[in-house]
């Protein structure tokens, strides 16, 4: 059979984010494939150059739309170690919770997108509605569903009260009760095994020559976890377990991540009953350095990690960000190859490539002239109101 | 020193093999140690440091300018902790051997740094470039100091200026 190329993006509907592959296949198998990035680069180290260590904290949150917290905190990590900032306590443990209801955020989020890819929407509709609960309380936390701004230089910007405290423990219970019905929906499921079992093999070996990092490499039985190898934060005070899974396919990295899941609510309620009592910030110069620092941080995605260089001004002399997908895409094309086409969309998403949300919606009144913002709660109200006059009553849900 | 065990014996381990090869070796705390070496040893060092001394991951590479010399650091790790390695290359002919051949995947962080440090990588196997896009200007090198916004987009300038 003669080979064809074909390619795939950068523009598709697998995936929502501009990449291009370029496959080569024969029939309906893949013998061939190249990854070519760079649609999206946005010149962000350049520009960080450019401002002051405090703004970049907010261009830096912009790298991500989900793991946002995690690049800042990994910038903000450096940038404490070169001002020789003392961080108090309290906003380690706050950063800490951030982080992981980050991760929780977006494991829901990936475990939605799988559902999607494999054709099992109803998975999709289901975990998206369960992350509203961990994205409530983000919004709660910081004021914002993404791109929380919770950091500063020497702390963070917001406390956590004992109401908020409570609010969250009540909603971690019914995340984990969920949870515990997706991991037997995970490992049981005909649709989810026909579509993961055997699908972008990624040998051990391969993953650890390929740099494959995050819950891509511990899939393939890789014991690689910043947070158990190099704590940062206080995830030395933690009792969680590194999760691992032995397939290396798309099945190991669904197993992993929601497994993984089940420790992020442990540590939310350990950090929750630690907060220690105490100030949230210090205050540090605005000049820093000159000196150099590295940090590393695990991302829901793997590994992140960060340079940055400062010259005893404001600005930082040079930034350097690799963010956890740069290091997973090398092994994907090892995964597509021997592959078949169809399953494409599924061992791309397999490593959650990133993607972007946000919510609201906006009414504009042609009458009025006015603009009304629309928060969840008008929405639900809103909706239950339309259905009502239609003779169906939702409002007992 | 007992503190930092582990990085004093990284640091003799090294000093054994490469000798006065490496210069400015510096422990800054515990698992974060960074030195120098001459550009042309690299991958012989990134070689003996992956199956020696189980630095099995190269996080990054991160390019620099420092005005004379153009140069790129090294971030190793062995999940525990990470070293850094500099390298540095004249700004007039700016070259650095791949280190490809020891670690596969270090194929875009190479690329990065021909196309936005114009860094010649000796050995790096042909593709696309990397990040820039297809018509970006190919002699120019955007995270050097000396470049500004207007060497690519002149019109971006102007724009600028008028509204200001």
């Amino acid at each position: 059979m003669s080979k064809m190329t074909i390619p795939l993006g950068p523009q598709h509907p697998a995936l929502k984010e501009p990449v291009n592959f370029t496959l080569v296949l024969e029939g309906e198998q893949i013998t061939g494939s190249t990854v070519n990035l760079g649609y999206n680069h946005r010149g962000v180290e350049k520009a960080a150059e450019s401002r002051t260590f405090l703004q970049d904290i907010y261009l830096i949150e912009r790298v991500c739309g989900i793991c946002s917290h995690s690049h800042t905190t990994c910038y903000i990590t450096c940038v404490e170690e070169l001002a020789k900032a003392l961080v108090p306590e309290r906003a380690l443990a706050i950063r800490t919770l951030v982080a992981e209801l980050e991760r929780v955020h977006s494991h829901l989020l990936w475990l939605g997108i799988a559902g999607y890819e494999m054709g099992f929407e109803t998975l999709f509709m289901y975990s998206w509605r369960d992350r509203e609960q961990v994205l409530d309380c983000l919004e709660m936390v910081s004021g914002n569903r993404v791109h929380y701004g919770i950091n500063t230089i020497g702390g963070v910007r917001r406390d956590i009260t004992a109401e908020q405290k409570k609010i969250i423990l009540s909603k971690i219970s019914y995340l984990e009760e969920r949870t515990k019905y997706y991991v037997k929906l995970g490992t049981e499921e005909p649709t989810v095994l026909a579509r993961t079992q055997k699908v972008g093999m990624l040998p051990h070996d391969v993953a650890l020559e390929r740099g494959a990092v995050g819950p891509t490499a511990r899939a393939s039985a890789v014991k690689r976890d910043v947070r158990k190898d190099e704590p940062y934060l206080i995830y030395d005070k933690l009792d969680f377990n590194l999760i691992t899974h032995d397939t290396n396919d798309v099945f190991g990295r669904l197993v992993v991540r929601v497994l993984e899941l089940v420790e992020s609510y442990k540590i939310i309620r350990q950090v929750l009953n630690y907060l220690p009592e105490g100030p949230i910030a210090v205050k540090v110069p605005a000049k820093i350095g000159p000196g150099e620092a590295v940090s590393r941080y695990e991302a829901p995605r793997g590994e992140d990690f960060h340079y940055v260089k400062a010259n005893g001004t404001d600005k930082p002399e040079r930034v350097k960000v690799r963010a956890p997908t740069m290091a997973n895409y090398p092994s994907v094309s090892y995964m597509l190859d021997g592959g078949y086409l169809a399953d494409v969309p599924m061992v791309i998403a397999a490593i959650d490539p990133c993607m972007s949300c946000t919510d609201r919606a906006m009414v504009y009144d042609n009458k009025a002239g006015k603009v009304q913002i629309y928060g969840w709660d008008d929405l639900r109200k809103y909706g239950i109101e339309h259905y009502k006059k239609r003779g169906i009553d939702f409002s007992k849900m | 020193m007992s503190e930092f065990e582990k990085e004093e014996k990284i640091k003799a381990q090294l000093e054994a093999k490469f000798g006065a090869a490496i210069t400015e070796l510096t422990i800054q705390r515990k698992n974060r140690i960074w030195f120098e070496i001459p550009a042309d040893r690299i991958p012989e060092l990134m070689k003996f440091m992956k199956t020696e001394m189980g630095h099995t991951h190269l996080a990054t590479i991160t390019g620099f300018d420092g005005g004379e010399n153009l140069g790129a650091n090294y971030h190793l790790t062995d999940t525990h902790g990470i070293i850094t390695v500099r390298a540095k290359t004249p700004r007039a002919n700016p070259h650095l051997p791949t280190v490809t051949g020891v670690f596969p995947g270090a194929v875009p962080y190479e690329r990065e740094l021909e196309d936005l440090f114009g860094i010649k990588i000796d050995g790096l196997a042909p593709g696309r470039r990397y990040p820039l896009p297809d018509d970006f200007p190919a002699d120019q090198h955007p995270l050097r100091k000396d470049w500004k916004i207007a060497d690519a987009y002149p019109d971006e300038a102007t724009a600028k200026q008028e509204a200001a």
